[in-house]
């Protein structure tokens, strides 16, 4: 028999955490922007990212992309532990307990709230050892100067960090189509750092997606 | 609150509002008391009606696993919370923003489109009986956004 009572935990059925109406608050005498716990958000403004760009470009060249990606890792970094520990909190289990849906939504959900687009898990070369990961809509994207190899290596670092945190293993993230390069959506590969690297030459000789991978696969 | 009521308050400093729009102001005024009427009987008999949903459901899904009814019984207890909620402020978009990408996932990654599908069913006929007819009157637009939400891509069988 299924007891309801039993299924609301402290009387209360988690649902969409990372909702934005609920999610971010903010004072606007105070100018400060806050997540439902009360902990400070940034907000981002198109010109600062257009700055970060230009300014890294001038002032490290060639290796701007490089310093991008690390950023990246940073931050992923810090957003991982925030991550597990807000969904912690909320539901009441540890990160690694809560069903891959859930897990899923959460982090797409968050993704959207702030700010970021639209993400989806590719399961489809799961079996090679690899993930693939789709956004839409990229703001590190729209912004990128036009280039002729994949620009977001901000959310490459971000990703990388993310899911290396989250499996406990030394993963690398290679972004494969960019909307700045006219794709439809951005696709990052994501496994074992020593696999990447030949991702990272075949994206450096502007090779597709789809021969990328297959050549990965081979 | 239901959008239309929001821009009424969005123009305060350019003009008074006229007679037709203290008009809707005054409909949902009105209507209040008996939202939160509603609003009431769902917290109050929110268990008694879901455990029967429950246990119908169990009887006519004899073969379905435990875990996927019981996944699905607690997203139709979000489902109804949030429908309160809506019923409260009679804005059929708070379900929307709620749901939009949250539930269906699931939904299809479980494939628990019959189960769901038999658990509005079954929550149909118990809030029709639990409820007054007005109070489901007010209940239905933001319990059929949510099903039709859930069960985007599936056919929704609505009861004859």
């Amino acid at each position: 028999m299924i007891s309801v009572a039993d299924l609301l935990t402290n009387n209360r059925v988690p649902g969409n955490y990372f909702a934005a109406d609920t999610y971010i608050r903010g004072d606007l005498e105070l100018g400060i922007l806050e997540n439902r716990r009360g902990e400070r958000l940034i907000a981002i403004p198109e010109t600062m990212i257009q700055g970060i760009y230009s300014g890294l470009e001038k002032e490290t060249g060639q290796a701007s992309l490089l310093v991008l990606f690390n950023c990246g890792k940073w931050w992923g970094k810090n957003f991982y532990t925030r991550f597990r520990e807000e969904l912690t909190d909320y539901y009441g289990t540890a990160l690694a307990d809560l069903p891959m849906v859930d897990f899923l939504q959460c982090l797409q959900q968050c993704w959207l709230t702030y700010g970021w687009g639209k993400l989806e898990l590719d399961h489809s070369l799961h079996n090679r050892g690899f993930l693939l990961i789709k956004t839409w809509n990229s703001p590190f994207a729209a912004l990128a100067p036009q280039n002729k190899v994949p620009y977001c290596f901000l959310e490459a670092g971000v990703l990388a960090s993310f899911f290396s945190q989250l499996t406990g293993r030394d993963l690398h993230c290679v972004q494969t189509t960019c909307e700045s390069m006219g794709a439809e959506y951005n696709q990052f590969l994501i496994g074992v750092a020593p696999r990447m690297k030949k991702a990272e030459e075949l994206v450096a000789q502007q090779l597709d997606h789809d021969r990328i991978v297959e050549a990965l696969c081979a | 609150m239901d959008s239309q009521l929001e821009t009424l308050f969005d123009e305060a400093e350019s003009r008074y509002l006229k007679s037709e729009e203290l008009q809707v102001l005054n409909q949902y005024v009105s209507s209040l008391p008996a939202r939160i009427d509603a609003y009431r009987t769902l917290r109050d008999r929110e268990l008694e009606i879901m455990q029967w949903v429950a246990d119908q459901l169990q009887v006519a899904l004899p073969n379905e696993r435990l875990e996927n009814l019981e996944r699905s019984i607690k997203n139709a207890l979000l489902v109804l919370r949030y429908c309160a909620m809506g019923v409260l402020l009679n804005d059929e978009k708070f379900v929307q923003d709620k749901l939009q990408g949250w539930v269906t996932q699931a939904v299809q990654v479980f494939n628990t489109y019959a189960i769901d599908t038999a658990l509005f069913r079954l929550l149909d006929q118990r809030l029709a009986s639990v409820m007054s007819p007005q109070q489901v009157a007010l209940l239905t637009p933001q319990l059929n956004q949510a099903k039709a939400i859930l069960l985007q891509s599936a056919e929704i069988t609505t009861p004859a």
